[in-house]
This record gives C-alpha cells, sequence and structure tokens, in this order.
C-alpha cells in the first residue's frame, strides 16, 4: 500500500473516474491478489504464533499443571476430611481412595497427558475455533461449553460497553470538529481544563458516582443488570436495565470524554491548517463543505482505524469497571478465567481477539483504498 | 487570561472533589443508637414470637441478587438491600455495620495457624524445624491476643489447638487445655533461649545477631498466602518479623492459594523450598467431635496423608500418638471417660509435636436491616443455614419482599445428585428445601422437623447418649439386620440386593436406627403440586447404588468412590411400612449423640439428595437424559462424555429434560419399574410429569422442591433470583421462632480480692442470659481452673450449684496453702446445654 500526493485540484470525495485497459485490470487484480495472499499468511502465521505463545503463557510454560494438581489434591483433602464414612477407614484404604479420586480428577482436566501434546491440541482447537469444555467454569446458563460461556456474556458486554464508546467515539468526534472550528474560545479552553480529568480511570469514576447516585441520592442502583425481583413485562424489563445502565455508562464516558475531545480535536485543528483547507476558504467555500469535505474526508482513515480498534476493544471488555458494576460482562469472565486458570476459556476470549483483530487489519487496508482516492492497495 | 486562570482553578477545584469523593468513607446511614461492639445483636428476638395462623416463610417474596462485600453495608444502610448473607470479618465492616446501626450475625468455624515444613532436606541444608523444640518454641514467640487485636479486629479468640472454642469438644476438655494453654502462651524471652539452645544444639552459631548454619544465614521460606480474606498477609508478616527479632532470616513468598498449593500441598516437602505456611480451616456446621483432628492434622495417616509433607510428620510423632491419634478417629473407646482421657493424651501430644501453631479462631458476621430478623448459625452463618427459610422476616409485618444480597449466585449448573456445590448456589437451594431433621443451630444437635419418632439402638459398650427426649435411645447385645432388607442394587435387575441374599450367613451392625414418618407425611406437595408418595422415599435408596455401580445406565465413575466409602459402614435399610412410613436403618457409622446417629437414619432416605431435594419424577427424567448420552449429573461424567451436565434451571439441559417428562408423560413411564413399579401407577406417573412440565411453562426452569419457598425465576445472566412464599407448605412459621439468638451464656466471679494463705476461700459466680439468671437445667457444667502466681495450672474442679444462675467455687485451705504468697489467677468455664460456645470469667486474687 502506498499514498500517493494529494490531489490539491479535486478532493471532492468523489473519486475521479478512471480509464482503464484490460491489461491493466489484469495488472491491478494480480497486484492485489498477491497482496492479498500474502497478507493473510502473514496475518494467519502471527494469530498462530500469538496464540500459542498465550497456551504457553496461560500455562505457565507447563506450572500451572502442577498448581492444578495441589489444588485437586488440597480439594479432595478438604472434602473427604468431613466425609464420616472416609474417616472411619483404615489408613491403607484412605490412601487408596484418595489417590482414585486424585486420578480421576487428573484425568478430567487432561493432566494424565503431557503438556506439550496438550498445547497442541490446544492450537490445533484454537485455530478451528473449536473451543471445546472449559475446566472448571460454567456458563451463566450451566454450561460447560466454552462457545456458552463467552456467548452469554457477549450480550451485556456489547450493551454496556458498546453504547459507552458509541456515544463517546461519535460524541467526541462531533463535539471535536466543533471546537475545531472555534479554537480558543471558552468551550475549547473549557474542555481543555477539563481534559485532566481522564487522567482516571472509569471505575474511579464508578465509584464516585455510585457514591452520589446510589448511596446519597438512592435515585440509581448501586449495580447489577436489572432490579431484583426484576418486572415481568418486556418494556419494563428494557427500562429496568436501562436503568442500570446510566451509571456504568456514565462513568465509562466520563472517565474518556474531554481527553477524546481534546485528541480529536487537535488532530482537527491539524488538518485545518492544511493549504488546501486555506485555499478552500479563501475561495469561499461554505465552513459545512469545508468541514465535511476538506477536514473530515482526508481524515477518515485515521477515524475509520480508530474506530475499527474500538470494535474489537469491546471484545475483552471493561474488566474493573464491570466488577464495580457487578455488570455480568466478558471482562470479569477473562478474569475469572485467569484466576482460575482455565486454559480453554482464556485461549478462546485471546484467539477471538486475535481473529478479529487480524481481520480488521487486513480489512482496513482494503477500506482506505475504498474512502481515500490516494490509497493504491499492493503498491 | 483572567478567565483562563478562572478555568484552571474550576478545574483543579473539580479534580480535588472527585478525589476527596472517592475516598471518603462509605456515609452513615440514618442515625440509629449501635450496638455495643461485644454484644451479639438480636438477642431480644428470643421473646417468644406472637402466634401466627401463616404457613410456610415469612416473606412473601425474596429477590437474590449480586452484591460485593466491599459495598454490602453501605447498600444495606442505604436501603437497597435488606440483609447480606455471605461471611464479613473484617474489623472495618464491624465498625461499618455498627455505625450504620444494622443487625448482624457472628459465627465461627474458621480458624487460622501455620504449618511447619519439619522435612529433612535431601540437599543437607539444614532444617530447624526439623527439630521439634524450635517448632514448639514459635508457640512463645506470637502474641496471640496482638494478632487478634491488630488483625482481626478482636473479633477472634487466640487459640492454641485445633478445637474451635465455640464448639463442643473445646468445652468438654477445656479444663486440660487451659492447662496447656499457659506452656505455650506468649512469652518471647523463653521462646528466644529456647529456640537458641535448640539452635546450638544443631550445630547452629549466631554471629552479628544472624543465625547461620555451616556459614550460611538459616533462611526460613514463609509461604504466606495473599488471598482469602486477606488476613493472612499482615499475620504471616507478623510471625516473620517475630522470628527475624531473633536472629532468624526469613523470606517472605507471597501467593495465592493455588500459587502455594503447588509448593505446601502438591510439592516434595524433603525438596526444601519451604519451611512455613500460612494456614486456614473451615468447618461448614457446629462439629461435635472433633477427635479425628490429631489424626487429620498431625499423623500420616490423615486425609492429607497422601502428601510428603503429611508423610514427614511419621518422624516427628511418637508411634504412640500416632495410634492414639487413629483409635481417637476410629471412636476406639467405650466410654466417655476413656474418651477424655485419650483426649488429654493426644491434645499434650499434639503441643509437644507442634507441626501446628494455632493462632486464632476467626469469627465472621452478616449484616442486615434492623427491622429483620433471623436465626442464625454459630457455624455456618445465615447462608448456609436451614432455618434460614424458616426464621428470616420482617419483624414488624408478616409478608413483604425482601432483598438479599450475595456475592454470586448461579455459579454452577444446579441438579440434586452431582450439581453445584458452592454456598451462593447452596443458599438459594435451602429457602426451596425441607429435610427430615434440622441440625439446631446454636449446638448442632438435630431436631426432628417431620418425623413422629425416632428409636436408635446401639451395641453396648458405645458411648452414645442423648441430649433431646425426641430419640429413644436403647443399648443392645446385637442389631441383627434381617434378611430382607437392601444392601445392595443389581443394575441389571433393577431391584435391590437383599441381605438375605448377599449375607446368607447373617449380618448384624453396630447401629440401628427406626425412624417413623406421620401420615400427613403425604399431605405435602411438591413445587409442582405433586404429592409426596413412598416412591419419593425409595429413589433415593436406589440413586444411591445405582450411579456408582457398574453396569447401571447412569453409571458414573466420579460417584463409584463415594459408594464405596458409604458401603464400608452400611448394613442395610428396610422399609417396614409404607403409611406411617417407617424406616429401619442399619450401619456401623456412629457418633456419641443419638440424635446424629437418628437424623442421619432419617436422612440417609428422605428425599433430599447431595444438593437438593427432587421428587422421584424429576429424577427419571433426568436419569432417562443420562441414559440415553445427553446430559450427565457430574462435571466429570459431563466432561468425559463431551455432553452438558444436568442443570435443573437453565441452559440447554431445560430442553432435553422437557423431551423426557414429555415423553416419560406420553408413556406413563415408570424408572426402575422392577422396583418402583410396587409404589407407582402408570396414571400416577403420567401425573406427575405433566405437572413438571407446568411448572416448567410456569417458571421456566424444573427445580421443584418441597420447601417454605419456591424458586419463582431465575435470571442466569443477570445473576438474580426470585423466591416466592410456597402457600402449601403445612408448617406454621413461627415454628422455628425460638432459635431467634443463641443464648449464649455471660459469666462473671466476685469474691474478695485478697485471700489469706491456709484459710478458705469462697467466690462466687453469675451466669446469666441478658440480665437475668441462666436456668441450672440448662446448665451442663461450671467448671473452674486455678493458676499460681507463676501462670502455672494448680487445681480444676466443679463449682457448686447455689441458685439459678448463681454457683461457688471453694478453694480449701489446703489449696490456698499450696498457692503461696502472691498474685493468682481464678477462672470459670461455664457450658450451657442450649448453645455450644462455653463462658469464660476470671478473677485475679492475692494471697498474703
Amino acid at each position: 500500500m502506498s499514498v500517493t500526493t494529494p490531489d490539491l485540484e479535486a478532493p471532492s470525495g468523489v473519486p475521479q473516474e478512471q480509464t482503464t485497459s484490460p491489461k491493466a485490470q489484469n495488472s491491478t487484480f494480480a497486484r492485489v491478489a498477491k497482496y492479498t495472499l500474502l497478507k493473510m499468511v502473514s496475518i494467519f502465521f502471527s494469530v498462530v504464533v500469538a496464540v500459542y505463545l498465550t497456551i504457553l503463557i496461560a500455562n505457565m510454560g507447563g506450572y500451572v499443571d502442577q498448581i492444578v494438581r495441589g489444588q485437586i489434591r488440597e480439594f479432595i483433602g478438604q472434602q473427604l476430611r468431613a466425609d464420616q464414612n472416609y474417616q472411619q477407614m483404615d489408613p491403607a484404604a484412605k490412601n487408596a481412595f484418595f489417590l482414585a479420586q486424585v486420578e480421576r480428577a487428573e484425568k478430567r482436566y487432561g493432566l494424565d497427558k503431557p503438556f506439550v501434546v496438550r498445547s497442541l491440541t490446544f492450537l490445533w482447537n484454537a485455530i478451528r475455533l473449536d473451543f471445546g469444555t472449559a475446566q472448571l467454569m460454567a456458563s451463566d446458563t450451566g454450561s460447560r461449553q466454552v462457545r456458552l460461556i463467552i456467548l452469554d456474556r457477549l450480550g451485556p458486554t456489547l450493551l454496556l460497553v458498546g453504547a459507552s464508546n458509541l456515544i463517546l467515539f461519535f460524541g467526541s468526534i462531533a463535539l471535536a470538529l466543533m471546537l475545531s472550528r472555534s479554537y480558543g474560545n471558552f468551550w475549547d479552553k473549557l474542555i481543555i481544563a477539563f481534559s485532566p480529568t481522564s487522567s482516571a480511570p472509569s471505575w474511579f469514576y464508578g465509584l464516585f458516582l455510585i457514591l452520589l447516585f446510589a448511596a446519597v441520592l438512592k435515585w440509581l442502583p448501586f449495580g447489577g443488570m436489572i432490579d431484583s425481583p426484576p418486572p415481568r413485562d418486556q418494556w419494563g424489563y428494557i427500562l429496568n436495565v436501562g436503568k442500570h445502565l446510566i451509571l456504568p455508562t456514565a462513568a465509562i464516558i466520563t472517565s474518556s470524554i474531554f481527553i477524546s475531545i481534546y485528541n480529536w480535536r487537535t488532530f482537527f485543528l491539524i488538518y485545518s491548517s492544511e493549504d488546501y483547507v486555506e485555499m478552500a476558504k479563501a475561495k469561499g467555500l461554505s465552513a459545512r463543505d469545508i468541514q465535511y469535505r476538506y477536514i473530515l474526508r482526508p481524515t477518515l482513515p485515521t477515524i475509520i482505524t480508530s474506530f475499527a480498534l474500538l470494535v474489537i476493544g469491546l471484545w475483552t471488555g471493561l474488566i474493573l469497571t464491570e466488577g464495580v458494576f457487578q455488570w455480568p460482562g466478558l471482562g470479569r469472565t477473562y478474569i475469572t478465567a485467569i484466576g482460575l486458570y482455565d486454559t480453554p476459556v482464556i485461549v478462546a476470549i485471546t484467539i477471538i481477539y486475535a481473529y478479529l483483530l487480524a481481520l480488521t487489519v487486513f480489512l482496513l487496508d482494503f477500506v482506505y483504498a475504498l474512502v481515500d482516492p490516494r490509497v493504491k492497495i499492493g503498491e | 487570561m483572567q478567565r483562563n486562570r478562572i478555568l484552571a482553578l474550576f478545574s483543579i477545584l473539580l479534580i480535588a472533589s472527585l478525589v476527596l469523593g472517592a475516598c471518603q468513607s462509605a456515609p452513615a446511614a440514618t442515625a440509629t443508637a449501635a450496638p455495643s461492639e461485644d454484644t451479639p445483636v438480636t438477642e431480644e428476638a428470643t421473646e417468644a414470637a406472637p402466634q401466627t395462623t401463616r404457613v410456610g416463610g415469612w416473606l412473601d417474596e425474596i429477590g437474590m441478587k449480586i452484591v460485593g462485600a466491599d459495598s454490602a453495608i453501605t447498600q444495606i444502610a442505604a436501603g437497597d438491600i435488606d440483609i447480606y448473607t455471605s461471611n464479613l470479618s473484617r474489623p472495618q465492616d464491624v465498625q461499618a455495620s455498627d455505625a450504620a446501626g444494622l443487625e448482624r450475625s457472628f459465627q465461627y468455624g474458621i480458624y487460622y495457624e501455620i504449618t511447619f515444613n519439619p522435612a529433612e532436606f535431601s540437599d543437607g541444608t539444614y532444617n530447624p524445624f526439623n527439630n521439634g523444640a524450635i517448632r514448639k518454641a514459635i508457640n512463645n514467640l506470637v502474641d496471640r491476643d496482638y494478632i487478634n487485636q491488630e488483625v482481626y479486629g478482636g473479633l477472634g479468640t487466640p487459640k492454641f489447638f485445633s478445637f474451635v472454642s465455640a464448639f463442643p469438644d473445646y468445652a468438654r476438655h477445656v479444663d486440660v487445655i487451659r492447662g496447656l494453654e499457659a506452656d505455650l502462651s506468649y512469652d518471647p524471652e523463653r521462646a528466644e533461649a529456647e529456640i537458641s539452645a535448640a539452635l546450638e544444639a544443631d550445630g547452629a552459631v549466631k554471629e552479628n545477631g544472624v543465625w547461620t548454619h555451616n556459614g550460611a544465614p538459616i533462611n526460613l521460606v514463609f509461604l504466606i498466602r495473599t488471598d482469602s480474606d486477606g488476613t493472612r498477609v499482615p499475620v504471616g508478616d507478623y510471625v516473620s518479623n517475630q522470628l527475624e527479632s531473633i536472629g532468624l532470616t526469613v523470606t517472605r513468598q507471597y501467593g495465592t492459594s493455588s500459587e502455594l498449593a503447588a509448593l505446601w500441598v502438591s510439592g516434595n516437602a524433603p525438596d526444601g523450598l519451604w519451611h512455613m505456611y500460612t494456614g486456614a480451616w473451615g468447618v461448614g456446621g457446629i462439629t461435635r467431635d472433633d477427635s479425628g483432628d490429631f489424626q487429620f492434622f498431625d499423623s500420616p495417616d490423615s486425609a492429607y496423608g497422601f502428601t510428603t509433607l503429611w508423610q514427614s510428620f511419621e518422624a516427628q510423632i511418637t508411634p504412640e500418638y500416632r495410634a492414639l491419634a487413629n483409635d481417637l478417629a476410629n471412636a476406639n473407646y467405650s466410654t466417655l471417660d476413656q474418651r477424655k482421657a485419650m483426649i488429654s493424651e493426644a491434645l499434650q501430644a499434639s503441643a509437644e509435636s507442634a507441626l501446628h501453631v494455632w493462632l486464632i479462631d476467626g469469627q465472621g458476621f452478616s449484616p442486615w436491616q434492623p427491622n429483620v430478623s433471623v436465626a442464625f448459625d454459630l457455624a455456618a452463618g445465615v447462608d448456609i443455614n436451614p432455618l434460614t427459610a424458616f426464621t428470616l422476616r420482617f419483624d414488624d409485618r408478616e409478608g413483604g419482599t425482601l432483598q438479599w444480597g450475595t456475592p454470586d449466585i448461579f455459579v454452577e449448573p444446579a441438579n440434586p445428585i452431582g450439581g453445584s456445590n458452592w454456598t451462593y448456589d447452596n443458599q438459594w437451594q435451602l429457602l426451596t428445601r425441607d429435610s427430615a431433621v434440622l441440625l439446631n443451630p446454636h449446638t448442632g444437635i438435630p431436631l426432628p422437623q417431620r418425623l413422629e419418632s425416632a428409636e436408635v439402638y446401639v451395641q453396648q459398650g458405645l458411648p452414645v447418649g442423648t441430649t433431646y427426649d425426641w430419640v429413644d435411645l436403647s443399648f443392645v447385645a446385637s442389631n441383627d439386620v434381617p434378611a430382607d432388607a437392601w444392601i445392595d442394587w443389581n443394575p441389571e435387575t433393577e431391584t435391590f440386593i437383599t441381605v438375605g441374599e448377599a449375607y446368607p450367613d447373617g449380618l448384624s451392625s453396630l447401629v440401628k436406627t427406626v425412624v417413623t414418618y406421620p401420615s400427613s407425611l403425604y399431605d405435602r406437595t411438591w413445587h409442582d403440586g405433586s404429592p409426596m408418595t413412598a416412591a419419593d422415599f425409595v429413589m433415593p435408596a436406589i440413586m444411591t447404588f445405582a450411579t456408582g455401580t457398574e453396569g447401571s445406565p447412569i453409571y458414573d465413575e466420579a460417584a463409584a468412590g463415594g459408594l464405596a466409602a458409604f458401603k464400608g459402614g452400611f448394613k442395610g435399610w428396610r422399609i417396614t411400612s409404607t403409611n406411617p412410613l417407617t424406616i429401619e436403618y442399619y450401619t456401623d457409622v456412629w457418633t456419641q449423640d443419638a440424635e446424629l446417629i437418628a437424623g442421619a437414619g432419617a436422612a440417609t432416605l428422605w428425599p433430599e439428595y447431595g444438593y437438593g431435594n427432587a421428587g422421584w419424577h424429576a429424577i427419571a427424567a433426568a436419569n432417562w437424559a443420562e441414559a440415553e448420552g445427553e446430559l450427565a449429573y457430574t462435571p466429570d461424567k459431563a466432561v468425559q462424555a463431551e455432553v452438558e451436565q444436568t442443570n435443573f434451571v437453565g441452559g440447554p439441559s431445560l430442553e432435553v429434560l422437557a423431551t423426557y417428562l414429555q415423553r416419560g408423560a406420553d408413556e406413563g413411564y415408570i424408572p426402575f419399574a422392577a422396583t418402583l413399579g410396587d409404589y407407582i401407577t402408570a396414571a400416577e406417573a403420567t401425573a406427575r410429569y405433566e405437572n413438571l412440565l407446568a411448572f416448567y411453562g410456569d417458571h421456566g426452569h424444573v427445580w421443584a422442591g418441597v420447601g417454605p419457598y419456591i424458586l419463582d425465576r431465575a435470571l442466569l445472566v443477570e445473576k438474580t433470583a426470585v423466591l416466592v412464599h410456597n402457600p402449601d407448605y403445612t408448617d406454621l412459621a413461627d415454628k422455628w421462632a425460638a432459635f431467634a439468638a443463641p443464648k449464649v451464656a455471660t459469666a462473671e466471679i466476685d469474691g474478695s480480692a485478697r485471700v489469706t494463705v491456709g484459710q478458705e476461700a469462697t467466690f462466687d459466680v453469675l451466669v446469666s442470659f441478658q440480665g437475668d439468671a441462666y436456668p441450672a437445667d440448662e446448665i451442663s457444667s461450671v467448671s473452674y481452673l486455678l493458676y499460681n502466681a507463676e501462670g502455672a495450672l494448680v487445681e480444676t474442679g466443679e463449682a457448686e450449684l447455689s441458685a439459678d444462675g448463681h454457683y461457688v467455687v471453694t478453694l480449701s485451705s489446703a489449696t490456698t496453702s499450696a498457692l503461696g504468697t502472691g498474685s493468682n489467677k481464678l477462672e470459670v468455664a461455664v457450658v450451657a446445654i442450649p448453645v455450644s460456645i462455653p463462658a469464660f470469667a476470671t478473677f485475679d486474687f492475692v494471697t498474703e
């Protein structure tokens, strides 16, 4: 991919029609096909390496086996302590009984096979998106299928993180565009003044908002996704979930909105001072045309990249904020899986993120070419 | 420019207000008189509750939702929830709860210690804890009172032995324990002297204030847990500081349970990778017999005997102690006096071997609104106390909706055979359950909930007794098991194997229990409307064997081990009558309390499986699905067979279960027909399956219990449960009202602070509850312990009853003569029948 010199004469947003010969078309196709193939291979290779590294890290290079063996023994020992039938066995029978229980549990965890073999099986299954069953965790609906463990949490995650980030993203851009037009005015300075508040994370604002609106004013719930007992009718349910969304969404937005506006506003200001924008102003074009055709359009690749990464970033959820608000999101699932060394769940969440990231990186090249005529694929 | 300054100032103020706002502590709730910190709460609730005509639970509806422990008290104070049932234990939580005027429980059962690695290290490195004298002296190095005050906010109780100080075995042996405690109490000078002597004897040298061995500092690796309730870090740090103060070098290795278990449980102790571990142990209920502790904690014959750590204990204990520990664990004694003598000896041996330094008996609590009351168990607290279902209420009204906060819910798939074992799932299940007997939450002794009568026949020579009069205890020469009693299961014919078939020469048992249910038993209905029948009691007998017997269509390897252990003591069941239902239970498993034996006999066939109540029809559908390879009760089998684990409240299982319920209804399916065909008709079977299908349609799950509340809705992703009042429950709501609060005695000693040597001295002991004299017939014993000026225990004895709540301790002239001049201490230990917690009081006096 390469970028050509900006066409100062025709930044109209409509790609210039070009007549190309069949030979040129074939050449373009070959170039794009070759680029696509190489890109796919290199990205796939990166994904495989990343996933295997995740498997190795999640298992501490096999040391987790020893940890799990310890957990199994401790758990069974505690269980048997409370079993009166077991207590009255003779020592030899006790030991044999215990070891049989341990052996069964280790088999369930796959510890009867060497780690290297299991790690390659994990990798092969992960690449095929065959996530199998979790070792310890269950989905909210009670299934041990990793697929369902993730799917159960996907909805709430998309609802909270999606709603917050979409509002944050588009709100920031819209406000930043407005501010970039009125650089140096009161509102611009106000935003700059507030931007350091984004140094605090969303969970910090979450605590503050809970204290104010739940504990003191008692206007909004402390957390969770719904009241208990929940409304029986559908609309009541939707409104109730909406009520529970207000504080976490507000926390996420508050933690990032000012710095986000500040960033975009600075970004747009740089583009606003380009020569072709000055020329457009000199030509007497309307402010709206300048904003959309001369500022926003050339910045589209950056905006799209930022948006795409934001969308796939939703996948991992917001671990601490979900915890503060007791929100049943993927972030908490991920952190629970790490805490329990539940490798299938960790690998599944990671591989899906890796695939999403790879796909995004792959597609963005094509999107750039579509939105920016200066971009040529494969050159 | 000025505007810029104003904006800058404003932004700074805003940030500062945010920081200050978030850092401030939770707001105090509306002003309410705070109870004294050391005063047990809810005591007023022991007054007899007003008569009621309400049946079942006191509440109309219970909404359970997730609440984090950090915000639980704030949420109760704000009125967002009415009760938080999980265990809180941090001192700041106690203060916040009291400041907010909340009520709270108090519960014991978790205790903290340090486990030593006494192994001889294989690389030849010197291990000081291979020396028993050093281990024992560590007891004198740690100030348990300091730990209790600084780490546990004074809520805990200093501890020197494994026996929990709130449980019966501590009270029974308090005289022995107190005597031994004096030898183990805080005395840093003595500790340093003894440790130094032992180290020098082992060839260690103190150089520049640091102990070395073979020229290298003696470095102790201390494994300190960072998770759990967070108290083990300050405890570990304190003990490390104490060790460092006498010249030992300590490497503190912090880690979570999982990380450290790899070292201390599954690691190889002789590898020398660690020396000490911050241990903690818990029990789920009041344990009435802790005599197995010696084997469990100190002997290689322990349940932990698989670890190289416990195997290394073999070299550290005497063969006599090992044999004694085994005898106690296996109840090889014939009288309670013999038992006490054995335990006294074992306590002494345990103190000498000092494989653990016991530190603190912890105390936790659950907070609730001032207008709420609930009975709590002295070990299990509120969340896993079965009486919670029957006693939780608003004080000012019957009915109402109660908001219940819990750290988690619907953690694992729920099914009665192999479902979720999480406390958080247990609590909603308990609300839907009913049982044949319920444990007295203050003593751990069962009380009849459904039984008409219970008889216990014990082989002569076993030290079994009764506390309550609901059990008829008899001693017999032998319990011959009838030939028609069931003792095993034939999975092919689906019939029981009788004792006559399995043991043609006859069989006898140590214990026989006969429990009889009232005829009204069959008036009770499951939550789906199906009436309870005798078949519901036969199904548990079948399921005891069917899941663990090879050849059964629902065989599960995970159940086989448990069944083998059960068969070790089991001698047979016999249903002698179905109306009234009368069940005989023969076993070799026994305890000192006849009520516990009778309770076990009743529970054995009550349709309460390992993880919840269920009618035979619900089990039949799940069995069918498992036999067809579509579901599995246990996670082990589910993973192995690559199928879903059976879940009665949600997930993919429900559709499968509904399919089999429908097939059952269509076919009039009778499970295990060769046996249950005697108890079930096809028409009844069809009606039952249809009832459960209709229940599924109404509530979205098939968890149909028989308790005072019905699980109305289970919102699994939202982590919310709604339980509603069961109007068909037959018992009055106030049946268990008397257990609203434990009757913990308060003891005081009064007498002269100056006693003349050689003259008799008397001291008054006043025992009360909430200011009123404690009735004498509710007091088991008032014993005294006399310590001389050196702190040594010189005499123990029983106080004499003078009147209700008034006892007298008399020290003879010989005793005061033996004391000599100096400052002495008299301690009394009061053991009351209604509660397991003994009360203590001390009195200092001078002999001159």
